[in-house]
């Protein structure tokens, strides 16, 4: 795929990354103590409080990832400036129109001799016929 | 009257075309290409001048600066630590004063359609790079064909000039 495209993907895989870790963790997130009125909640620790830290970690670790993909995407894009790629394209297409005149030239000179070829041949098969005298 | 039905027929002009065969000039021309016109297809109105939009004319701020010559590589990385910044502030947000999410939401949106809309004008480079590739190989194989053509001549011209002196050997 090529590069842009590859950009496009990774901008992608960054949002959804975003989207997943913030939906995670306001799903997974433990009950908060609103206000001094009411009791501290009953948290718990069990191992589903270990695994939405672990969980964390490793989402927030994935969007760092990805966002550094996404710069090394970047530095190796191949820019030039617009001038620079009309100039040679310019340049191409007066290379391109002399090599192809250049074909042509050698073209006809083929067909030329291909046609006195396949004369020459026809002459010399018509003469061999002609010489061949019936039994 | 068949424009807007659900199964149109097709256009009637093959009708025009009856004697084509016998006399080619009886018949029309077909219409010439369109050239900068707006033409309406299935019921919508196209332009021919195909340009990506400007982020004003989607109503988008754009965030990075506007000059003829825009550094690509520079204005994308610098878009990638906005973003960064962006979605740590997010997290903060929701931490402190989760009411006030919107607005962070809008802006991390804002600089996606900004990331799209820099890689979207990097196409027509894209393109003109594709065209320069494409040259390239177009000229490499004529060279090629040309000396394929050369060393084919040398070599019948060879042949026959061989076939020759033989003949010429076997002459009584």
């Amino acid at each position: 795929m090529d590069i842009i495209s590859q950009l496009q993907e990774q901008v992608n895989t960054i949002a959804l990354l975003a989207l997943n870790t913030f939906g995670a963790l306001q799903r997974d997130a433990p009950p908060v103590r609103l206000s001094s009125n009411y009791p501290e909640p009953t948290t718990n620790p069990s191992e589903e409080t270990i695994n939405i830290t672990e969980h964390t970690k490793t989402t927030s670790a994935t969007l760092v990832q990805a966002a550094k993909t996404f710069d090394a995407l970047v530095a190796a894009l191949p820019l030039s400036g617009e001038d620079e790629q009309l100039k040679r394209i310019a340049e191409l297409q007066a290379e391109n129109e002399a090599v192809g005149l250049e074909l042509e030239k050698q073209l006809q000179g083929a067909e030329r001799e291909l046609k006195q070829v396949q004369e020459l041949f026809n002459q010399a098969a018509h003469n061999c016929l002609n010489l061949k005298k019936p039994d | 009257m068949a424009t807007s039905s659900s199964y149109p027929p097709p256009p009637p002009y093959y009708r025009l075309y009856k004697d084509y065969l016998e006399d080619p000039k009886s018949a029309p021309e077909p219409p010439p290409p369109i050239h900068d016109a707006t033409y309406p297809l299935f019921g919508a109105t196209y332009t021919t001048d195909v340009v990506l939009p400007s982020l004003e004319d989607q109503g988008v701020r754009q965030l990075y600066p506007n000059g003829p010559n825009i550094d690509f590589k520079k204005v994308l990385q610098s878009l990638n630590r906005d973003l960064q910044l962006h979605i740590l502030e997010l997290a903060d947000v929701l931490v402190e004063r989760p009411s006030q999410y919107a607005r962070r939401v809008e802006d991390i949106s804002l600089i996606f359609k900004n990331l799209h809309h820099v890689l979207n004008s990097l196409r027509p480079h894209q393109a003109r790079a594709t065209l320069i590739h494409i040259l390239e190989c177009q000229i490499q194989r004529r060279k090629q064909a040309i000396e394929d053509i050369k060393r084919r001549r040398e070599e019948a011209q060879r042949l026959l000039k061989e076939s020759l002196q033989t003949l010429d050997g076997h002459q009584p």
